[in-house]
């Protein structure tokens, strides 16, 4: 809950108070919630029903199944995998960017911004086709080692580090827009009298600077999580044939094997553990002195 | 715990350091050098590839740059009919999706923001279903109801899939504006004895607006570029560009198809980032999802 | 859901982009009016097709204009069904509804081989396709009509390309089984694309089993798979493991036809599996370097298939989808055909230009086998990505 007072003003209204304080704000919030339940809930909810109630009674059989699949299993854990790696990555990276961006001014910074949002506006199979071309094999990164005299360079097309480059690199705006806001809530004056007693950078980064952007961690994490855990395009371009990432799995189930409970299944146990690390996220913006989003 | 208690436990005395100033310039330039090159090699690198092959007409490894160079292929893929039909579609369908999602978000944001109600804070955090279950899972069995009421291979159909696809983006992040108005300025307004809807337009609208238009840029350039729910709702009858470019990468030959409409999917997207790099700098993106 | 996708999709008429905001569905006013007696300036004429891209961009910028050009009358509206439930086999089950309720089939003509749903022909759904009806129907070539309510109007193959700069003419293998034993000896050299990707890598698996049961395409019928062929898959996998560790990059599989022929084209591989419509239709516009050749097994080709037309009877606009067809059927469609999309004409050699016989002879196969697809494909594929692509061995 915020902070001010939100007392509407009730001067000046044609309308009963009790309508307004009861009625407005949900006629104001029912149409997107509508939408919502319409076409996110009651789809989500059919395909959980689908999958449990088979033949006129509750089954957990297609979950048995799954389990005991070793190229299912072998997909789920590699899905794990990946996005374990990717948002990883992600911080690695996003991290030491953020920091810069949040202390820099001046045009270096500008740019770097600039060449940071970018991939924003590259969509996945965009960014698939072109990483192709530029670090597949006989690509331009290979063309341009060949030419200086360097050979034998191997490409990441078709593994798994070929997923988790593009999956890092379309998440990087993301990143960094969100660590650069929880980095600006670290007032200027508490780094400035922490360097002032002498702290050096790494003391003023881990005493002073990480326990404030604790959440803004937290929300990159969890966000970054639920956007690779399901992603399609960019595996299904770029990894291996096997074993392949859940959202891939489940569409060649559906479309080739034609088993709808079988895709149904999966796309559930992947919003499984979306919806798990969804609750961290919502305990950590709950938790927060403003209650935002 | 804080902050003052944080760097008093961290003195120890020692005196600050003061470096030359000419060394301290270095130092100071030299991470922005770093990360700028750094993102020119990993960002720029890939989308140069895709430039220099929409100017190529044939480019066979191990050559650097292609073989011979020419114009051939934007005269091939613009005179496509296919390409034609799909562009001012996209343009048209993605304008009129963010439209509609200001529309109905917009109102609702200002609710979660400014009106006190039950379940208030539930309600906006349940947004966030919209990114968690599988997209792939709810078009399988949205289809299903979209078949029955006829929307399979509509316009409508593509918009309202689209449409849901818009709704955290353009509900928190405006939400997150609209509780960071500045209330006095409200009231003493009201107070000089302006009407509500000139304190909305002159005092409110001002203060939201670097986060509204970032929502709503952002809102066009995702939808824009969406393909899955155009995929599997659209087709056959709606084709949009990236509905195309996927069959086109998937299933064509000619790699310069797919270079040259990467290109002309850019186009808009410079535009707009020209555009959105004012606005997204405050961290107003960043508030939305709750920073 | 398979079945009402397209069927759905074709109800609705064009919808304008300024009806979004109604977001309500369209139903396009019912036309009462039988073809012969409506007489509009310009009539449409829906073709439906669920080909690859190469195919539909084909009709819809070269054939469609083209024919626009000589029959002013018409106005061919392509419609593609790719990737949409049972593609064009739903939007046959829709002309048979149309037909039993006397309403528009919203179809004239569809890229649709009419065996494959008999019960369509029982029910008396297809116009027949014969030189009374298709003047230039005349001119196919014997053998390929399997039924007279479907036309066959071109055919491809899968073929194996290789990269001659590195391969020398009398190394090229010749059987299926001198190409097992080059890839094992060129380790790294070879690739194909997963089966169920693209069918240059789908009749690369599917010529293995072939392999394995006797090299006897016959064998295998549409319809429920035989169980005794479908137990001998296995000797396939194992066959197609022994040679996984020596596919490009220790056993990469791309993800489609184009993605192996750019591996090719940039000389990351030396040979592969290929459409013979794409790998021609790259070579003639230098997506392919010209030291690109290509080759066909002579034990048992690699299979391939004839794209069919057919027309149902209700028609809206009949006379246009005959004269459509007649001209798909004809020198310049036939010509287009070899030229534009690299495929192999349907009507007789001898009636097409000379030139273009002798340009093509190598790719042109004395047979096509066919494989029947359907849940044969299904058990394919599983077992591919089940056996072959990983090293997880099947289980429980």
């Amino acid at each position: 809950m915020t902070t001010r007072p939100i007392a509407p003003k009730t001067t000046n209204t044609v309308w009963p108070q009790r309508l307004k304080d009861h009625v407005l704000p949900y006629l104001l919030v029912a149409p997107p919630i509508l939408l919502m339940t319409l076409l996110i809930f009651l789809p989500a909810g059919q395909a959980i029903v689908e999958t449990v109630w088979i033949d006129g009674a509750v089954t957990v059989a297609e979950y048995i199944k799954f389990f005991q699949s070793p190229i299912l299993t072998a997909n789920l854990w590699f899905t794990f995998w990946i996005t374990l790696a990717t948002v990883g990555l992600l911080f690695v990276i996003g991290l030491p960017l953020s920091l810069y961006l949040r202390f820099a001014r001046g045009r270096i910074a500008a740019a770097v911004q600039m060449l940071a949002l970018f991939p924003l506006f590259v969509p996945g199979v965009i960014l698939a086709y072109a990483l192709i071309r530029a670090i597949g094999p006989h690509g331009l990164f290979d063309t341009l080692l060949h030419q200086i005299g360097i050979d034998g360079y191997v490409s990441p097309y078709l593994k798994p580090q070929g997923i988790l480059i593009a999956l890092v690199w379309q998440e990087i705006p993301f990143t960094v827009l969100v660590l650069t806001a929880g980095l600006r809530q670290v007032e200027d004056t508490m780094i400035e009298s922490a360097r002032d007693v002498g702290a050096s950078d790494w003391q003023t980064f881990w005493r002073i600077i990480f326990p404030l952007i604790q959440r803004a961690l937290v929300i990159v994490f969890s966000l970054n999580v639920i956007g690779t855990f399901g992603a399609f395009t960019i595996p299904y371009l770029l990894g291996p044939a096997q074993p392949m990432m859940m959202g891939v799995s489940m569409q060649q189930t559906f479309n080739n094997y034609m088993d709808r409970t079988g895709a149904l299944t999966q796309a559930v146990l992947t919003f499984a553990f979306c919806a798990a690390v969804g609750v961290l996220y919502v305990r950590t913006v709950t938790r927060s002195p403003e209650g935002r989003p | 715990m804080t902050a003052d208690v944080l760097v008093s436990s961290l003195a120890d005395g020692r005196a600050p350091r003061r470096a030359p100033a000419l060394a301290r310039t270095l130092v100071r330039q030299a991470p922005g050098v770093f990360f700028l090159v750094f993102l020119a090699i990993i960002v720029i690198g890939p989308m140069l590839s895709v430039v220099l092959w929409a100017f190529a007409e044939t480019w066979w490894y191990p050559a650097l740059v292609p073989n011979t160079w020419g114009l051939k292929y934007w005269g091939e893929t613009l005179a496509r009919a296919d390409i034609r039909s799909a562009l001012p579609l996209s343009i048209g369908l993605a304008a009129a999706v963010t439209a509609l999602s200001a529309a109905i978000c917009l109102p609702a944001a200002y609710a979660f923001a400014r009106l006190r109600f039950p379940f208030r804070q539930p309600l906006l955090l349940s947004f966030l279903a919209t990114n968690a279950f599988p997209r792939f899972g709810l078009y399988v069995s949205i289809a299903v109801v979209f078949f029955k009421l006829d929307l399979v291979g509509t316009l409508q159909g593509v918009a309202l899939i689209q449409l849901v696809n818009t709704l955290l983006l353009m509900i928190w992040i405006p939400t997150s504006a609209f509780q960071g108005v500045d209330r006095a300025l409200e009231e003493a307004a009201l107070d000089v004895g302006a009407s509500r809807l000139r304190v909305f337009i002159q005092i409110t609208l001002p203060m939201v607006l670097p986060a509204l238009s970032a929502a709503l840029l952002l809102t066009f350039v995702s939808t824009f570029y969406e393909a899955q729910g155009a995929l599997i709702i659209g087709i056959p009858r709606v084709v949009t560009m990236p509905v195309l470019m996927y069959s086109i990468i998937n299933s064509q030959v000619i790699v310069q198809y797919g270079a040259v409409i990467s290109l002309i999917l850019w186009l808009p997207s410079f535009v707009l980032l020209g555009l959105v790099q004012r606005f997204v700098r405050g961290g107003t993106m960043a508030a939305g999802f709750g920073v | 859901m398979s079945s009402t996708v397209a069927k759905a999709a074709l109800r609705l008429g064009l919808v304008s982009a300024l009806g979004l905001a109604a977001c309500a569905p369209t139903t396009p006013a019912p036309t009462a009016l039988p073809a012969a007696t409506q007489a509009p300036e310009v009539s449409v004429i829906n073709f439906v097709t669920d080909s690859d891209t190469n195919i539909s961009d084909w009709i819809q910028n070269k054939v469609a204009p083209a024919f626009e050009a000589k029959y002013p009358q018409y106005d061919v509206q392509v419609t593609i069904v790719r990737g949409v439930g049972g593609g064009s086999g739903d939007v046959a089950d829709r002309a048979l509804a149309a037909l039993q309720s006397n309403a528009d089939p919203q179809v004239d003509v569809i890229e649709f081989d009419a065996t494959s749903k008999p019960e369509l022909i029982e029910a008396g759904l297809w116009q027949k396709l014969d030189s009374t009806t298709v003047p230039n129907a005349s001119t196919l070539l014997s053998g390929i009509q399997t039924s007279e309510y479907s036309l066959p109007y071109r055919g491809s193959q899968v073929v194996l390309a290789y990269d001659s700069s590195k391969i020398s003419e009398d190394e090229v293998p010749h059987t299926f089984a001198e190409l097992v034993e080059w890839i094992k000896t060129n380790p790294g050299q070879f690739v194909y694309c997963r089966p169920d990707k693209g069918g240059s890598g789908g009749n690369f698996v599917t010529r293995a089993i072939y392999e394995v049961t006797g090299q006897d395409p016959s064998l295998f019928e549409k319809g429920t798979p035989n169980p005794d062929l479908v137990s001998q898959f296995p000797k396939a996998w194992d066959l197609l493991s022994e040679i996984h560790p020596a596919i490009f990059d220790n056993g990469a599989y791309p993800a489609g036809n184009t993605a192996v022929l750019t591996l090719l084209a940039n000389g990351s591989v030396s040979m592969a599996t290929a459409w013979s419509d794409q790998a021609l239709q790259g070579l003639a516009n230098g997506s392919l370097p010209p030291n690109i050749k290509l080759t066909q097994l002579t034990d048992l080709p690699f299979p391939g298939g004839n794209a069919r037309l057919s027309v149902p009877r209700n028609s809206r606009n009949l006379q246009g989808a005959l004269d459509f067809v007649n001209y798909l059927m004809g020198t310049d469609g036939q010509v287009s055909v070899v030229k534009d999309i690299g495929g192999f004409p349907a009507a007789n050699w001898n009636t097409l230009p000379q030139e273009l016989q002798q340009e093509y002879t190598t790719v042109i196969a004395e047979t096509v086998p066919l494989w029947p697809g359907g849940d044969w494909d299904a058990l394919k594929n599983q077992g591919w990505y089940e056996n072959v692509a990983t090293n997880i061995p099947m289980g429980s």
